[in-house]
């Protein structure tokens, strides 16, 4: 169908020269054909589906009882309603972005520690590198959705029988043992700074499950640094702190960027979101499934001013290097 | 010191050559007696100590759920109970598995899966390669709507894809479209796999974006020399595309099918937006739940729904847990070889 329509608008070239489709003409008609089964969907299903959640949240919606639905206008009422009469939403959105802000280096700092780990010869390394990839398969959609309403947790401390299922308290008794605050404290750095750490070292499960594809990502980085460079530099005498911070780090800054770019996708659009919690239930109550689009568009708006403004601001510290 | 190797003739094809070697205590001496042997058993130990912490942390729930699965009510109670359960029952399991309608559960999922995940593997292989071996105009802008469907949170369009679903009509404008001109009616698609299969074959479904782009950049890896000479030798392009280009890919796309099959599997999101009102067609998010015959009113009652809320997530996952012990490879490699990377 697609092709058709390309073929029309691209026939006068060839026409002119009385000859056939050259051959990269040709290709470029097999490159629609090839990019067709998206491209209908794209305009026939997911076009409509956009434009239509845009006009919900600019309506009210009545269903009608012999199918189909009817529209009312009512202008900007939605999105006032969310920011300014429903209790929740400035405030969850706030701290949502907060929490983004401050997971998403930690989740990047983290998975390049551990890619660094692994990409060096250790006993058991598939092994280590299948078990980190685990929760990207196992911990998602139901799992994820059982986990968040886990009430074993709350009980765990009180009664201190069994663990719960959400690894949470499995990293409370490791920072417990170390009594992280009182160790930097006397180290003295800034107070924001020791909570922030404490605060990453609380919540290590949820850092460690959310980085496995971001491991992977670096480790795949690593391998493609040529050997021939980490050779030349131990010959001129440089450390191995040096040689992460002169030549590892310069060249894995192309995937810092991506990591970052894929983090904060994941981090919200997945349902353990506070922000995507608050919208799924307000979509459930009574008259409010209008109003969640109104809020979700909020939500993506400033998602995307974020990701352009990461975007702009690490590009200009990557380092390409240019192979051919 | 006699220094110099002695080269005596054995017999006619062998020889024999002595020489002093150096003292053992030396050699020990020259391996172990200095400061970079140390920082490197260090280092590597440091290494295998957080990768071994860190891999306790993932694991460490899974063997908390499991254990708690094989626990009895009596269990939740006593405080002595740790990780092995003194009264081990498999209540939990088997009334999951008779009330919950584990088996239904199972079949409908698997064929769900398969169908959305085959189509999306094909899909994906298709549109990738389009976006990665054919410049034609608008290849950018089909770049960017594929980034943009990976971009957009379901949130975002919950209310407008359960709606399009539920009164499908394409070309519409207005309110009528072309199905509905000739029916009279719009065709309600949920509670079927119809929405799922539309999806996937439009390369819309869950995380497909993804798999596109995950795809593309596989195939930006291939030399275009490979098609060069298949093009050559006179074979079109789609001959090129299914003789030589599939078959080279074939290890990423085991990979898609992973992904996309284990994700369709663990899936609430669109199985329970298209499906929920279809009572008839259970599915893996509708066998969570307690069982009837396992409600109680007692003192660790809430700890014990917990726990038998985990036990069905267990089962939802085992069918799983024994597809990636099989296939961790392709998952891990696919992500490397993709090329995600450069």
């Amino acid at each position: 169908m697609d092709n058709t329509k390309v073929n029309s608008v691209s026939s006068p070239a060839p026409k002119r020269r009385k000859k056939a489709a050259s051959l990269d003409k040709r290709k470029a008609h097999a490159g629609w054909v090839f990019v067709a089964p998206f491209l209908i969907g794209f305009v026939l299903i997911y076009l409509p589906i956009i434009f239509d959640s845009i006009k919900f949240s600019f309506h009210e919606i009545d269903p009608v009882r012999t199918g189909g639905y009817t529209l009312t206008w009512v202008g900007l009422n939605n999105y006032q309603e969310a920011l300014f009469v429903n209790p929740d939403y400035v405030k969850t959105l706030i701290s949502g972005i907060q929490q983004l802000i401050l997971e998403v280096p930690s989740i990047v700092i983290f998975s390049l520690f551990i890619a660094v780990l692994l990409n060096d010869k250790i006993a058991g390394r598939a092994a280590f590198r299948a078990i980190l990839f685990v929760p990207v398969i196992l911990s998602t959609g139901l799992i994820e959705s059982i986990d968040a309403s886990n009430n074993l947790s709350e009980f765990m401390d009180a009664e201190a029988g069994i663990e719960d299922g959400t690894g949470a308290s499995a990293a409370a008794q490791l920072s417990a043992a170390i009594d992280l605050e009182a160790l930097f404290a006397n180290m003295k750095v800034g107070t924001g700074l020791v909570e922030y750490v404490a605060n990453a070292v609380d919540g290590i499960s949820d850092i460690v499950n959310r980085s496995g594809v971001q491991i992977l990502i670096f480790l795949a980085g690593l391998q493609s640094i040529s050997p021939a460079i980490y050779e030349s530099c131990r010959m001129d005498g440089a450390t191995t702190w040096e040689t992460f911070w002169k030549i590892t780090f310069p060249m894995i800054s192309p995937m810092i960027l991506v990591n970052a770019f894929y983090t904060i996708i994941d981090a919200f659009t997945s349902e353990s979101n506070a922000v995507m919690k608050l919208i799924d239930s307000v979509y459930s109550q009574p008259d409010g499934n209008v109003l969640s689009s109104a809020m979700a568009w909020m939500y993506f708006l400033i998602v995307i001013l974020i990701l352009c403004a990461v975007g702009g601001i690490m590009s200009a510290f990557v380092f390409y290097q240019r192979r051919d | 010191m006699n220094s110099q190797p002695v080269v005596k003739k054995d017999t006619k094809n062998k020889i024999r050559v002595e020489f002093d070697r150096t003292p053992l205590k030396d050699r020990l001496k020259a391996k172990f007696g200095n400061m970079a042997f140390y920082s490197n058993v260090v280092w590597y130990l440091f290494r295998f100590i957080i990768l071994l912490g860190v891999s306790y942390i993932v694991l460490y729930p899974f063997f908390t759920k499991i254990a708690a699965s094989f626990m009895s009510p009596d269990d939740f109670i006593d405080v002595t109970v740790m990780l092995i359960p003194k009264y081990p029952s498999l209540d939990q399991y088997k009334e999951i598995f008779i009330e919950n309608e584990y088996m239904s559960a199972f079949f409908n999922t698997l064929a769900l899966s398969l169908i959305s995940a085959v189509l999306q593997t094909f899909v994906s292989c298709l549109v990738g390669y389009g976006l990665a071996k054919f410049k034609f105009k608008g290849n950018a802008l089909i770049m960017g709507a594929v980034i943009l469907t990976m971009v957009v949170p379901h949130g975002t369009v919950y209310l407008s894809m359960f709606m399009q679903f539920r009164y499908f009509d394409i070309f519409k404008i207005g309110e009528v479209g072309i199905i509905q001109l000739l029916t009279g009616n719009s065709l309600q698609l949920t509670g079927s796999f119809w929405p799922m299969v539309i999806l996937s074959i439009t390369g819309l479904a869950f995380k497909n974006g993804l798999y596109i782009f995950m795809m593309r950049q596989f195939f930006r890896g291939v030399p275009d020399e490979l098609e060069e000479s298949a093009y050559i030798d006179g074979s079109g392009t789609f001959r090129t595309f299914l003789q030589i280009i599939i078959p080279l890919s074939i290890p990423m796309m085991i990979t898609i099918f992973l992904f996309a099959f284990s994700w369709q599997w663990t899936d609430n999101f669109y199985t329970e937006m298209f499906m929920s009102s279809n009572r008839k067609l259970i599915l893996m998010p509708d066998i969570v739940g307690v069982p009837k015959t396992l409600e109680t009113t007692y003192a660790g009652q809430e700890l014990y729904y917990s726990a038998i809320n985990n036990t069905c997530g267990i089962m939802i996952i085992l069918p799983l847990v024994v597809l990636y012990l099989f296939c961790q490879k392709y998952l891990v490699q696919g992500i490397e070889r993709s090329g995600i990377v450069g």
